[in-house]
């Protein structure tokens, strides 16, 4: 096993102040993707630098799906350039599990972290604030700032270190490749349950059409919903993962959709 | 005061100001609280801002960017609410009622950039990661960051400077086809994020649990980390029975 690819103390804290971008480069179709990458960029490089191959795999893992509360994503990034560490010095390693860690961990730790940071502690915060605040006084948006922002602080900087920590104990724990095999089978169960959830949550279409006439008209939705509620979203899905398997480029596919939906709206606008 | 240049130009600082703290770890300062306060300090009346902003922050209380879901612009909304009443002596309230339309008109400018400058940024992020080329993936979020930190506020000074009335009537002119088509598209794009994951962790023999996730969620309103604590059960279960009866789970490979 070879050392020279260990992070420092000094590159974990450019992976911290980084993870605080994380909302600066924010999509509809990978959300915090570009972001995430930024952010382990760095750590990346320095890991993979005698291993061009790897490096270019483990950028393209980075620009992967990314939607978490953001102050706990340093979490996710420790675990992830961990278990990069250790892809380097390994060669059976299973690269698809670091996917699988970080898109089961997402979703679970973006419901918790968002009913915790941005609802809880934000509601807390804007409660100290806002009585100063009604009366004009300027120690109601400074307050509110504190004590939002000081705990995050904390919030942020121990997800990185015990995400990091995490991630190495993973790997010595996964010595062995069948339970190095059962963690990514695992995970993959875990990561598509959610995303599963998500197809149903995140992806909408009100389809305007309406089937029957008259007064017993009743939008098309309705009927699909008796059958199997979000049948639309699934479908959507399935058709994007359809064209995916068939090499379409995903900008074809962006730009299709776009088109598609605005040509769409301006013909009904016409009726 | 006169809309003058500079105060435009302060207007537009105030604006930059919530994106260029995070980058020191602050977030929240687009929200109403603050930016009806730091308004309030620059148009020389801080009480009558500071009083404005928490007016607004209670209309947007429970308001707040989750996943995909993105709250109306309530800095936009914030600021010429705020920068209205201060100029024009009017109500508190009338801030709040200006803020509210803003806000909407707002997210438009976000719209834009979530469907269309950064997916493209990312995409161009996808191709230099092929290459290797961490350095082009690191521009790439510099460039988003860079739109992100500018272009909004560029138009909320200039829709200060120009009157808020020829911002509505602009936003009046886009036809609602084009706003309509737009909405549309943003349910769908995320099936194609959605799509890509799958398509690099689903085997033949994990499908099933893609569907058992998205049935729980469509049949019984399960949130995610329902959904996460059943998934976790349902493999602690398989661990256990295999560590029982002594057989392997071998993952399948990700052709399918």
């Amino acid at each position: 096993m070879t050392t020279n690819s260990k992070l420092t103390k000094k590159d974990l804290a450019k992976i911290y102040w980084r993870s605080c971008q994380l909302d600066m480069s924010w999509d509809y179709e990978r959300q915090q993707h570009i972001a995430y990458s930024y952010g382990i960029s760095s750590a990346i490089d320095k890991i993979y630098k005698n291993d061009p191959e790897k490096k270019k795999r483990a950028l393209q893992r980075g620009l992967d799906f990314m939607a978490c509360t953001p102050q706990i994503v340093p979490f996710i990034m420790g675990i992830d350039v961990a278990l990069n560490e250790e892809n380097v010095n390994t060669d059976t390693f299973d690269e698809s599990i670091i996917t699988s860690i970080k898109t089961s961990l997402m979703g679970p730790m973006a419901g918790i972290g968002d009913s915790l940071i941005p609802a809880t502690l934000r509601i807390i915060a804007t409660g100290i604030g806002i009585s100063f605040s009604m009366a004009g006084n300027p120690l109601g948006p400074i307050l509110f700032l504190l004590t939002f922002n000081i705990p995050c602080y904390f919030i942020r900087y121990y997800s990185l270190k015990f995400g990091y920590k995490f991630g190495t104990k993973l790997i010595t724990s996964m010595a062995n490749t069948n339970i190095m095999d059962t963690v990514s089978y695992s995970a993959a169960i875990v990561g598509l349950m959610v995303v599963g959830g998500m197809i149903y949550s995140q992806i909408w279409l009100d389809l305007p059409i309406m089937v029957g006439s008259g007064d017993f008209a009743q939008p098309l939705v309705t009927y699909l919903d008796q059958i199997m509620p979000g049948l639309i979203q699934l479908g959507l899905f399935g058709l994007m993962y359809y064209l995916l398997g068939k090499k379409v480029k995903t900008t074809t596919i962006l730009w299709a959709v776009l088109g598609i939906c605005i040509g769409l709206t301006f013909i009904g606008s016409l009726f | 005061m006169e809309n003058s240049v500079l105060t435009a130009f302060l207007i537009f600082l105030v604006c930059c100001l919530p994106s260029l703290c995070t980058f020191i770890g602050i977030d929240n300062v687009g929200r109403p609280i603050v930016s009806g306060a730091l308004v309030g300090l620059i148009l020389g009346d801080l009480e009558t801002g500071i009083i404005c902003g928490a007016n607004i922050e209670l209309i947007w209380l429970g308001v707040f960017a989750i996943g995909a879901s993105n709250p109306p612009d309530m800095t936009a909304g914030t600021v010429l609410g705020t920068a209205y009443v201060i100029l024009t002596s009017a109500t508190v309230e009338s801030a709040v009622l200006l803020a509210v339309p803003v806000a909407t008109a707002g997210k438009l400018i976000g719209e834009l950039r979530w469907t269309v400058i950064d997916v493209a940024l990312g995409h161009k992020a996808d191709s230099y990661a092929l290459e290797g080329n961490t350095r082009g993936v690191q521009v790439m979020h510099w460039a988003a960051t860079a739109i992100n930190i500018l272009f909004k506020p560029i138009v909320i000074a200039l829709a200060f400077y120009f009157g808020i009335d020829l911002i509505e009537g602009i936003v009046a002119a886009i036809p609602t086809w084009l706003t309509d088509g737009m909405m549309y598209a943003t349910g769908i794009i995320p099936a194609i994020g959605f799509a890509l994951i799958a398509r690099m962790i689903m085997s033949k023999e994990t499908v099933l649990f893609l569907i058992l996730g998205f049935a729980l969620a469509s049949f019984f309103n399960l949130s995610t980390i329902a959904i996460a604590v059943l998934a976790c059960i349902i493999v602690a279960y398989q661990i256990f029975n295999n560590k029982r009866t002594g057989r392997e789970v071998v993952a399948d490979d990700n052709e399918f």
